[in-house]
């Protein structure tokens, strides 16, 4: 149910791979990798025969089957095997790379990671990527170089450290037969929220998804999304978290139980929408939407909810580890992922119906031609309309500052 | 017949008896009733008590995200997980039990250590040496689960060496069988049943383990628990999540059904053995004297 790689599983998983971060900084001998190729014949000549191994979230059958039943083919034609490792946490990725770098192998079994956000931060820090090496990708060009959107990773530079895949967008969705007259800016949700009691809930930070919706609130209370700097300092947090919080206390009485316990997940909370005891969800993966209404997960009346101060919006990308022992078949995989006909098939609402990260206005005309005849999906609109008024995320150091404050101030309360 | 006819229950007492046989029965199923009606739900909304649409699309998805290869590895995992973990426990625990080893109670405390730790500390600590020393990452997997699966043998064997009579194998020495007739047609069929006991947690610390896998196993091992894992973390997967759940819970069933019989006609051939010791009319299989049903109730 994510379009994004996620899951801050912050108990053990980040808890231990926080000392090993610390141990792999002095152990890795490969400290700021650079790809060895200069040009792409010679990815393409080492590449055939290798096999990657390509870790994602997999509880997104859609996902996997579109990895498994289009890309891999598709990647095959340059001789390049790939397999997928599904996993629930993209942090299990990370450790095994951590690991593997802290024992001092460069022939490491990860070869990409599905990443965004605080993972690819937090491999970054620790040197565990390969850098500068997607210029050499040719279907980079397809690209828009200034979109703020593959510059900057949650606020972390990606400097060609891992190769653009595609777009999410936080969206809201609503049961249109309990609500017909939805509200249209966030603010009227919490208004619609305390209007009618028992019907709403956000999953409980640090969930992704709960987190980002909190984000949204503080976007909100502050009066807009560009009133929160994107660089966090105390000041600003100490300034504009106070406002938040309020807010969210004041709703929690009207939420779902009254408050008393909120959804641990974007999927507790997609279980209570399909099973009509909220009428609001949200998701960071609108293209599923359409998926979970045609199979009768959802109610059939579902319709996504613009709003007028627009949502966040992100990219996730394809990470290559630098200890990976099969570089050039993982350069070919992300090019394969990332070429006009991969994007396309990928977006294809029942594929995946995932954005896609070229730049549309600059790609041919029978290239523009194909993405311009999708099918339209009868429950989410196009990406020009989901991202409409979009902004970008804060930094990632905000996540955790919001997330505890939000444990004492709203939750223990 | 061994079974004397004073210890057959009668009456009110065997009423009882079958009362709380089906409590127990009912105890141990009931938890699999959701996962069964959910696993041929296509639609299930609250707040109805039952599916609101049957169906088998549950085992097309289950099939799609990769069912059956995750099965057979896990049971291959499993497999090769019990054949060396439980001759392991059964040559420990001989060792503690027949104090051929010093400071048993030392050993016995360091064998039960990986049952202590957190497995997910364990297991980073553990594969940073196994990455260093080059070993291939599905041996490093079988060799971490069969230290985990150890103290399970290991204490099982134990108590099963507790109740043994070494005399049995003097006996037959005495007798004239080399010692490889002895562990053959004395030593392994009055062991058998713990064995098989044994086996079994072996094989289930192999079949339910994720993090292992995961980790030491650096994506080369994709099992069933990882692929159930992947599934349950995403929404909409209800009935995939509950046919591979089902799936997961039938070998372990068949097994626990398999130890059991193994049991009841190990008992009943201990008992015979005092009558049958002499090595050339022992029989190799225990198997091979039927048990009559009730002889070992």
């Amino acid at each position: 149910m994510s379009s994004t790689p996620r899951r801050y599983r912050r108990s053990a998983a980040l808890a231990l791979a926080v000392p090993l971060i610390a141990l792999t900084a002095c152990a890795a001998p490969e400290s700021s990798a650079s790809t060895a190729y200069e040009d792409w014949d010679a990815v393409l000549e080492d590449a055939e025969g290798q096999t990657v191994q390509l870790w994602m979230y997999g509880g997104d059958d859609q996902g996997n089957a579109y990895v498994d039943d289009i890309l891999a083919p598709a990647v095959a034609e340059y001789g390049v095997t790939l397999e997928r490792v599904p996993v629930t946490d993209t942090a299990d990725a990370l450790n095994r790379v951590f690991t593997e770098i802290q024992a001092g192998r460069d022939d490491g079994t990860v070869d990409l990671i599905w990443v965004n956000g605080d993972n690819f931060r937090t491999g970054k820090e620790a040197d565990a990527w390969l850098c500068g090496w997607t210029d050499l990708l040719p279907s980079m060009a397809a690209t828009d170089p200034d979109d703020p959107l593959l510059q900057s990773d949650f606020g972390t530079p990606v400097d060609g450290c891992e190769a653009p895949w595609q777009k999410a967008q936080f969206t809201l969705a609503y049961n249109a037969e309990a609500i017909p007259n939805p509200p249209t800016t966030l603010a009227g949700v919490l208004d619609w929220a305390e209007a009618n009691p028992g019907r709403f809930t956000y999953p409980a930070p640090p969930d992704f998804t709960g987190s980002v919706f909190v984000r949204e609130v503080l976007a909100s209370v502050s009066g807009g999304a560009d009133e929160v700097p994107a660089a966090y300092s105390d000041e600003a947090f100490d300034e504009l978290s106070p406002a938040l919080y309020d807010r969210l206390s004041e709703l929690a009485p009207s939420l779902w139980r009254g408050g008393d316990t909120y959804p641990a997940n974007e999927a507790e909370l997609g279980q209570l929408f399909a099973d009509r005891q909220i009428d609001i969800t949200m998701t960071y993966g609108p293209a599923t939407l359409t998926d979970l209404v045609a199979d009768g997960t959802y109610p059939p009346e579902t319709t996504v909810l613009p709003l007028e101060d627009g949502t966040v919006g992100n990219a996730s990308f394809l990470g290559l580890p630098a200890n990976s022992d099969s570089v050039a078949g993982a350069m070919v995989v992300a090019n394969v992922a990332l070429s006009v006909e991969q994007q396309v098939a990928k977006a294809q609402p029942d594929v995946w119906g995932q954005f896609t990260v070229l730049d549309i206005e600059s790609l041919s005309d029978a290239d523009r031609e194909l993405f311009d005849t999708l099918p339209e999906s009868p429950v989410v609109p196009g990406y020009e309309v989901l991202s409409e008024n979009a902004h970008g995320e804060l930094a990632a150091e905000w996540v955790p500052a919001l997330d505890e404050g939000w444990r004492t101030g709203v939750l223990d309360r | 017949m061994t079974s004397s006819t004073l210890t057959t229950p009668r009456g009110p007492g065997r009423i009882v008896r079958l009362a709380v046989t089906a409590l127990l029965v009912v105890w141990f199923a009931l938890p699999f009733l959701p996962l069964v009606l959910w696993a041929f739900a296509d639609g299930w909304s609250f707040p109805s008590p039952l599916p609101t649409a049957w169906g088998v699309q549950g085992i097309q998805d289950a099939l799609g995200f990769g069912l059956l290869p995750g099965f057979a590895r896990s049971v291959l995992l499993g497999l090769v997980v019990a054949a060396i973990a439980t001759p392991l426990g059964a040559l420990a625990a001989r060792a503690l039990t027949f104090g051929t080893v010093p400071f048993p109670r030392t050993f016995s405390a360091l064998l039960l250590a990986p049952i202590a730790l957190p497995p997910f500390a364990a297991v980073l600590g553990v594969n940073v040496l196994l990455l260093r020393a080059y070993i291939p990452p599905a041996i490093g997997v079988v060799v971490v689960l069969v230290v985990l699966a150890l103290p399970y043998t290991t204490f099982v064997m134990r108590t099963a060496y507790g109740g043994y009579d070494l005399s049995y194998e003097e006996e037959a020495r005495l007798l004239g069988a080399a010692p490889a007739q002895v562990l053959r047609r004395v030593h392994l069929p009055m062991i058998a049943p713990a064995l098989a006991r044994a086996a079994f947690l072996a094989f289930l610390v192999a079949w339910s383990d994720y993090i292992v896998t995961v980790i030491v196993g650096g994506g080369e091992l994709v099992t069933l628990p990882l692929i159930v894992a992947g599934a349950a973390a995403g929404l909409g997967n209800d009935a995939a999540v509950a046919v591979m759940s089902l799936g997961a819970v039938i070998p372990p069933v068949l097994l626990l059904l398999a130890v059991l019989a193994v049991g009841g006609s190990g008992r009943a051939t201990g008992k015979r053995r005092p009558s049958s010791a002499l090595p050339n009319t022992i029989s190799a299989a225990p198997s091979a004297h039927p048990t009559t049903s009730g002889a070992s109730a």
